[in-house]
């Protein structure tokens, strides 16, 4: 499996660490408990497209948001995530 | 207190063995680590980028890459490292993060990287040939040309690589590497160049 960074290029997976699903959004701080379990514990289990996080530190160790199908590995785009690349995102 | 003397030395003090090395006959590949250097890493700040650029601009003439890219400009490299961040790379005290904080107050984070990297010169008719083991990025001219820079991994370890001009012809691939990790890498080079037989040395000069 290859991703293409968009700072980068094309590269091999080695350069690539996995983090998981780019879904989950912290919730409020008065969200209550259960919010707050879910958020750290519980994770659908996707047999398909699915949104995740990846980190480029064999490379520019830029955050990146992958979609990838899970049953294929086929990759339809691949984004910095917010925060990375600080001219870049945000807009 | 107890006084300490600091002894200033290469990571690679150890492991470089000036002279020759593997195959005997013609040298496919050269290496040179290159010595007592200034380097500082250059970071726009949160939504300082345009600014950055503007304070790189004034200061060296000549606008800092925004792609994977190595600029030279007369006493200095400018070198990609990430989005919004760039390498400078000098010699001479020219360039010294006490020279360049003033530049980049308010707009960019400086870190002094002169003592926490390796920096080694790679080239000979096998450079190519040898890098290939190492490194899963096409280096070949037609992609990687001159001034051409990743920020990528060679042998699991996190390197920027960037192609300085040819000499005699040939191409030199300048690789900067932490100094930590300098001597694993070294001898992963030594063992991948061994076969085409390898010229060592170290130079006070960039490439
Ligand atoms: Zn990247």
């Amino acid at each position: 499996m290859r991703i293409i960074c968009p700072f980068c290029g094309e590269r091999e997976l080695g350069e690539f660490t996995y983090l998981g699903d780019a879904k989950p959004q912290r919730p409020a701080a008065d969200a209550g408990e259960d919010a707050v379990y879910d958020y750290v514990y519980l994770r659908d289990n996707i047999a398909g497209v699915m949104s995740e996080h990846w980190y480029h530190g064999g490379g520019c160790r830029t955050w990146l948001k992958v979609t990838r199908n899970t049953l294929t590995h086929e990759i339809s785009a691949v984004e910095p995530a917010a925060g990375a690349g600080a001219a870049k995102v945000g807009a | 207190m107890a006084d300490f003397s600091w002894e200033v030395r290469s990571p690679l003090d150890r492991a470089l063995v000036a002279g020759s090395y593997g195959a005997q006959g013609d040298a496919g590949v050269s290496l040179t680590e290159i010595r007592n250097f200034d380097l500082v890493q250059v970071m726009a700040r949160r939504g300082k980028a345009g600014e950055m650029a503007k304070a790189a601009q004034a200061r060296f003439g000549i606008a800092a890459p925004e792609t994977p890219k190595a600029v030279d400009i007369a006493d200095a490299t400018m070198i990609w490292s990430g989005p919004d961040q760039f390498l400078v790379l000098s010699k001479g005290g020219k360039h010294t993060i006490e020279a360049l904080a003033p530049v980049f107050v308010g707009s960019a984070s400086l870190s002094d990287q002169s003592h926490a990297r390796a920096l080694i010169g790679i080239s000979g008719e096998k450079a190519r040939a040898m890098l290939a083991k190492l490194s899963s990025i096409d280096l070949h001219p037609d992609v990687f040309g001159v001034g051409a820079a990743a920020a990528t991994s060679m042998d699991h370890t996190s390197v920027t690589l960037w192609r300085g001009g040819d000499h005699d012809g040939q191409a030199v691939f300048n690789l900067l590497v932490f100094a930590t990790f300098a001597e694993s890498l070294w001898h992963t080079i030594l063992d991948s160049a061994a076969e085409y037989g390898v010229t060592i040395g170290h130079s006070e000069e960039l490439a």
